[in-house]
């Protein structure tokens, strides 16, 4: 067993007053390197995503915190239907709901299989949540002005997706993929020996889901900001002019972007000149249901063999359902 | 599991980054600069973070120096047990921080606008055909009043609050915008060396939800024009529309008459208005 003690932290602030001495001896000769373009474009971005994904983080965790003080076990369970196909449609109408961001999803998700809920509805809620919402039909609506068949097949195709991924989670996983950090049992013992009582047991409560949540999330910021910063959108879509290509360069984008659920219709339909509408769904569906921020958050809930399964389910059910949807539009 | 020291430790730190987190947000609506990073609409809820955010620093603190240490128990959620472990996880935490504290808050510009692509025409428009003002479909139908509005201007004036709507109502009606005079300011934004075309245009970001989803729209600058102003600068434009091929496409020019510098406006970013006419309205004197 390890301890962490506060003398054992001195040598790390010797490491970091050197660091910070020997920086501020050395930056104002080099401030020229931090005043570029590209700097301010990644700090911009960076900050505009962590800012955007905040307040819904702390709601979720709060939310996910509130649930665990005062909602007793198996509550939830009670309500949600016993068998499968009620589930799914009652775990895709929970988004609407709760239209809470992809990133508020995962604590709350967290907490409601604690307290009970099957897994395939989880999965359906949290892939359907962020897109099967009033918010980002509106949304869709407002940015394909002249082309609305794309916001209902939006809706329509996540749904399908989700209900199709949901049945097949239930039929194939058998075991909880949940990691081992969230035990089932023992763990739910009354917290009223905290000192300012139950509200002070979900305030930190929410802090611990804020930092478990925040680390996945700060990297997911970092690595889209680097994206944005450096990567040239428009060179890139060369590789999309191929019927195919356009469909896989649309969902990597996608998922390299993060954007929020809300805005992304916007954002896909300055491609529309250039990518098949097809394509477009492609983007719009698979983006709030996998992006970096999320996967990484996925990653932290469920082991690394079923977290890789779930990506792979749901790149394949995006590109099947928008390839189809296709010859529709 | 960790012992109850270093879980106070911990805490401690935790409560410290927590209040820190909620600084840099009072900060930044002190500075009214919470607009560099995400919409006005986005921005009401950030304001009120560092209401929960302060609460919970002050319960871990509360827990770090009066909890009683049997209740100190890191069951559920595991800290992390190394040094190592530990610093990388905070300096991650401090790493915004940092990065927000230090470096000057500052909109984006040309850079940016070159990596994601300018965009010319706001959302899918086929280029109006009629005769008049007539909207093809009730979505529409916003566009084709706005328009009708603009055209009875002797010049086109182009209203930050309404910028992406006006354009788009431009470009919807491209055709009968021909020879009308426009009077537009922006962000001078020049088409990056090696592109095989040297043009500027006149742009700025549309927002929707922050900075990450900010798309450069923009109308193109005639190629003949003399500019000696550097990228970046913000610029007042008068002059006539023209349509004209534009890669393939038929696309808005402006044949600058005045270009002129002008003040960096308070707010640098444009948001969507739901009801562009009833905007514009408002907008009259």
């Amino acid at each position: 067993m390890t301890t962490f003690t506060p003398f054992k932290i001195l040598p790390l602030l010797f490491s970091a007053a050197f660091l910070l001495t020997a920086g501020s001896l050395w930056l104002p000769g080099h401030l020229s390197l931090l005043d570029n373009g590209y700097v301010d474009t990644f700090k911009t971005a960076f900050l505009g995503i962590l800012l955007e994904a905040l307040p819904f983080v702390l709601l979720g965790a709060l939310l996910s915190s509130l649930l665990r003080v005062f909602v007793p076990d198996e509550l939830i369970s009670r309500w949600i239907p016993r068998r499968a196909v009620p589930a799914i449609l009652f775990g895709c109408l929970l988004g609407i709901l709760f239209p809470v961001c992809e990133c508020g999803m995962i604590p709350l998700v967290r907490r409601l299989m604690h307290k009970g809920m099957p897994l395939y509805v989880a999965i359906v809620f949290i892939l359907s949540g962020p897109i099967l919402n009033p918010v980002v039909y509106g949304a869709t609506l407002t940015a394909f002005r002249s082309h609305p068949e794309l916001a209902y097949t939006r809706m329509g195709l996540a749904f399908a997706v989700a209900a199709c991924i949901g049945l097949i989670i239930y039929g194939t996983v058998r075991r909880s993929p949940l990691r081992l950090s969230i035990r089932r049992e023992g763990s739910e013992e009354p917290h009223g020996t905290l000192r300012g009582g139950r509200a002070a047991a979900v305030l930190v409560h929410t802090s611990d889901e804020f930092f478990e949540m925040g680390k996945f999330l700060i990297i997911g910021c970092l690595l889209t900001a680097g994206i944005q910063t450096f990567m040239n959108q428009s060179s890139l879509s060369a590789i999309g002019d191929r019927p195919l290509g356009s469909y896989v360069f649309m969902m990597g984008l996608a998922f390299a972007l993060s954007l929020c659920s809300t805005s992304d219709a916007f954002v896909a339909s300055t491609f529309l000149h250039t990518f098949p509408s097809g394509a477009l769904l492609a983007f719009m569906v698979l983006g709030p249901m996998l992006d970096f921020k999320n996967a990484l958050m996925l990653l932290s809930l469920f082991k690394t063999r079923f977290a890789l399964y779930l990506f792979f389910l749901i790149a394949a059910a995006v590109f099947t359902g928008s390839v189809l949807a296709s010859f529709w539009l | 599991m960790n012992s109850s020291g270093s879980i106070r430790f911990h805490y401690v730190l935790r409560a410290v980054i927590l209040l820190a987190f909620a600084l840099y947000i009072g900060h930044l609506v002190q500075q009214d600069a919470l607009h560099y990073y995400v919409a006005p609409k986005l921005a009401r809820w950030i304001r009120l973070c560092p209401v929960p955010l302060s609460l919970m620093a002050l319960s871990l603190g509360l827990q770090a120096v009066l909890g009683r240490s049997s209740a100190l128990c890191d069951c559920e959620h595991r800290l992390p047990r190394s040094l190592l472990g530990s610093s990388a996880l905070y300096s991650l935490f401090l790493l915004p921080l940092l990065l927000g504290f230090l470096l000057p808050d500052r909109a984006l510009g040309s850079a940016a606008a070159a990596k994601k692509g300018l965009a010319l025409s706001y959302t899918a428009v086929e280029s109006g055909t009629g005769a008049s003002f007539t909207a093809a479909n009730p979505y529409e139908a916003e566009f084709a009043e706005l328009a009708g509005q603009l055209y009875r201007q002797p010049v086109i004036p182009v209203f930050p609050e309404i910028f992406s709507e006006t354009l788009g109502a431009l470009n919807l009606y491209k055709s009968q915008f021909e020879g009308k005079e426009i009077s537009v300011s922006g962000f001078l934004y020049r088409e990056p060396q090696g592109a095989g075309r040297s043009g500027y245009a006149v742009s700025r970001f549309l927002v929707q939800c922050c900075t990450a989803d900010a798309t450069p729209f923009g109308i193109l600058l005639a190629p003949g024009a003399q500019i000696s102003l550097p990228a970046d600068t913000w610029i007042e434009v008068r002059g006539k529309l023209h349509v004209t091929l534009h890669e393939g496409v038929e696309t808005l020019q402006i044949a600058p008459q005045s270009i002129t510098a002008v003040a960096a406006p308070s707010t640098p970013y444009v948001y969507t208005n739901a009801d562009a006419a009833a905007a514009w309205k408002e907008l009259q004197p």
